[in-house]
């Protein structure tokens, strides 16, 4: 009885605190409650709600051949991040090397909650007292358009040569002008061996009706989607709303017939784990510390290809020091610390080099699949497809019809 | 007649607080939110006031089918709720003894820890593999395949567990409250104790059965977390919905009309089933 409830208590605690999104996801509903007040109250005072109107690319590249940050004293400074998505001595380090002190925030939990945090000061012109935050590929896109992204000086970012050759340009951003990927993660195969009996590798096994309510998929429609059209044999990183609707609809079908237990955020952990779920739509950097707690959960790279997802180094506008957020980009891309970083969080490393500096310090992590992916399976990640603000409201509008979250 | 204006419009100031925080904190976002409801528009040009009243209809048409899992869904934990509150609330008003305070506080006991950690640890309760779902296999009540995790039926039971003590607190005033000379009168009169408590002591236990009906039903008709831990996609309330609309999708128009569907259908339900039990005004449930 004792063990029982020690056990129920690891699992609790795993539930809430050691994954990264069910914390991210519930935290997600108190402020969602809170968000909804104060958007309430704001419109009170104007006859309608405030639109985020984009900003030209052409504009936008302007502002960031123009960007001048001079050298200053780094000071006093603040770096918002996911939590448990940085090793904290790499900060206390940087406070050492360079003077000044990080104020380093676990603040963000999930995208569209973070941007309700801070939106109302960003659409106001005013800083939002940080200076760096991480976003991922799609949030970080609408602040690029939205122009609530500052320009990176990249005379002060020298070490962003270091970035793999894959992730130098993306379609948001082509010449890397306004973010740095922090850590990338692909979406894969994630199944429990003892509920599965065999091995699996083809995504098309997420609408076979053998695991019928014993499916996991994400709420993330570009993750899902892209999942559905990488098992009809199409690139899901140049498709267009309708592809991804026509996605979506798939997954409406398999819905009716009760092919899903769930669409989650990262809490899909504890139902793999635990065999409730023999099939899961998983990321990599989760995977590794599940497997490492239970050998029968398997992660695999998919035969028809991953989708890759990353989250973005990049300064809000009107940053209050620049200079002390471009030592930090420039640092956390040299190579040692790379290596470091990589070796706690076991995400995808955008930066080049730092293997061989594993296979020294780490040759567990330096021989990991996981988190350093065959070529070949490089070959076959792929990036969101760019949608505009308008269709990736339909896009989301679609998916959550069919996921109810 | 000889009271000067100052006299007359003391209550007015008495009042003052409570109007004024109702006008701030109801009147004003309700009427916001009507607005907002009738509003069109996209998250990128922005929602303006266009009186377009088809909202209501799209999104009464569109959302039927969670409309209607909301309603029944809590009205089964309603009545699951009112099942395990009334013999308990009994027990506690009249068996308890010196210890009702200590069985006053075990019922509320479990608000000391946070809703969501409350129904994820049910979410363990009820997992395939483990012991719950295990004897109910054993015992033929969930087949050999089935499970409990992810179904109407653990909906269900995350609204009924968390909204109990909702129930269990006015049905023990209303039942502590009974003069318990009239069921002695009854018994003298020739009733078994059976019909007393059937003939006097549920018809005066009604305005807690009321006061306790409405604190679980409309808190539960409006939940999104028991359905967001607990369901599966095919057990989708409206909560989830306008939760959703409010923060994912930015349709705040829809958002906000989903929200006063919702509460007009919550108020009729609720004159319906208050006239149905009997009770004429609120404020009777409310002593």
């Amino acid at each position: 009885m004792a063990e029982d409830r020690a056990r129920i208590e690891r699992e609790l605690d795993r539930f809430l605190a050691e994954d990264r999104s069910s914390r991210r996801r519930f935290l997600g509903r108190g402020a969602g409650a809170a968000f909804l007040a104060s958007g309430l109250a704001s419109v009170l005072t104007a006859c309608g709600i405030d639109g985020t109107a984009a900003i030209s690319p052409a504009q936008l590249a302007k502002e960031a051949a123009s960007v001048h940050h001079p050298k200053t004293k780094i000071g006093d400074w603040v770096f918002a991040n996911w939590p448990l998505y940085m090793d904290k001595s790499v900060i206390k380090e940087f406070d050492r090397r360079y003077g000044g002190t990080c104020k380093y925030v676990e603040e963000i939990n999930d995208n569209s909650d973070f941007f309700g945090k801070v939106r109302q000061q960003l659409a106001a012109g005013q800083p939002i007292g940080r200076d760096i935050v991480v976003l991922t590929d799609y949030m970080a896109a609408k602040w690029i358009r939205a122009g609530y992204a500052t320009p990176i000086d990249k005379r002060n970012v020298p070490n962003a040569k270091n970035i793999v050759s894959n992730l130098k340009t993306i379609a948001y951003d082509p010449k890397r002008d306004f973010t740095l990927p922090y850590q990338s993660g692909a979406v894969g195969l994630g199944y429990n061996r003892k509920e599965t009996g065999r091995d699996l590798k083809s995504l098309k096994e997420f609408f076979n009706p053998e695991w019928r309510g014993r499916v996991t998929m994400l709420n993330e429609a570009y993750d899902s989607a892209g999942a559905v059209m990488l098992m009809e044999g199409k690139n899901p990183s140049t498709a267009k709303l309708d592809d991804m609707l026509a996605a979506i609809e798939k997954l409406r079908e398999q819905r009716d017939k009760g092919q899903f237990r769930k669409f989650t955020g990262n809490d899909y952990t504890t139902d793999l784990a635990k065999g409730n779920v023999a099939v899961a739509l998983v990321y990599s950097g989760d995977m590794v510390q599940l497997q490492s707690d239970n050998p029968d959960v398997k992660f695999v790279y998919a035969e028809e290809g991953s989708m890759l997802f990353t989250d973005n180094l990049m300064m809000p506008e009107r940053v209050a020091r620049p200079y002390a957020a471009e030592t930090m980009l420039n640092y956390l891309y040299e190579p040692e610390v790379a290596a470091k970083l990589c070796a706690y969080v076991n995400y995808l490393s955008p930066v080049d080099g730092i293997r061989p500096i594993l296979e020294r310090t780490d040759p567990e992590i330096a021989s990991n699949e996981l988190i350093f992916p065959p070529d070949e399976v490089r070959a076959k990640l792929h990036a969101y497809p760019p949608l505009t603000v308008a269709e990736e409201q339909a896009m989301y509008a679609a998916m959550t019809e069919v996921t109810g979250n | 007649m000889g009271l000067s204006l100052r006299q007359r419009l003391l209550p007015l100031w008495f009042a003052g607080p409570a109007l004024l925080w109702l006008v701030v904190f109801f009147a004003a976002p309700l009427v916001n939110q009507l607005s907002v409801s009738l509003m069109s528009g996209n998250s990128e040009v922005g929602y303006d006031l266009t009186w377009s009243f088809s909202v209501y209809s799209d999104a009464l048409s569109s959302y039927g089918a969670e409309f209607a899992r909301s309603v029944v869904f809590a009205g089964a934990a309603t009545l699951i709720d009112l099942i395990i509150a009334f013999p308990l609330a009994y027990f506690i008003a009249y068996k308890a003894g010196r210890f009702q305070a200590f069985w006053l506080l075990m019922v509320v006991m479990p608000f000391f820890v946070s809703q969501v950690m409350r129904t994820a640890a049910w979410k363990l309760l009820i997992n395939d593999n483990g012991f719950l779902v295990g004897t109910l296999r054993d015992i033929g009540l969930v087949s050999a395949d089935g499970r409990l995790d992810a179904t109407s039926g653990a909906v269900i039971l995350g609204i009924s567990y968390n909204f109990l003590p909702f129930m269990v607190l006015p049905l023990f005033a209303t039942l502590q409250r009974i003069d318990r000379r009239l069921i002695e009168a009854a018994t003298d009169l020739g009733c078994s104790r059976f019909t007393a408590f059937r003939k006097v002591t549920v018809p005066l236990a009604i305005p807690g059965i009321f006061a306790g009906s409405l604190l679980v039903f409309i808190p539960a008709a409006g939940d999104f977390i028991n359905a967001r831990i607990l369901g599966s996609p095919n057990t989708t309330m409206i909560g989830n919905v306008i939760q959703n609309k409010f923060i994912t999708v930015l349709d705040y128009p829809t958002a906000a009309a989903l929200s006063f569907i919702l509460m007009t259908a919550i108020l009729i339900l609720i004159a319906v089933f208050g006239r149905l039990i009997g009770t004429k005004t609120l404020t009777e449930a409310a002593v």
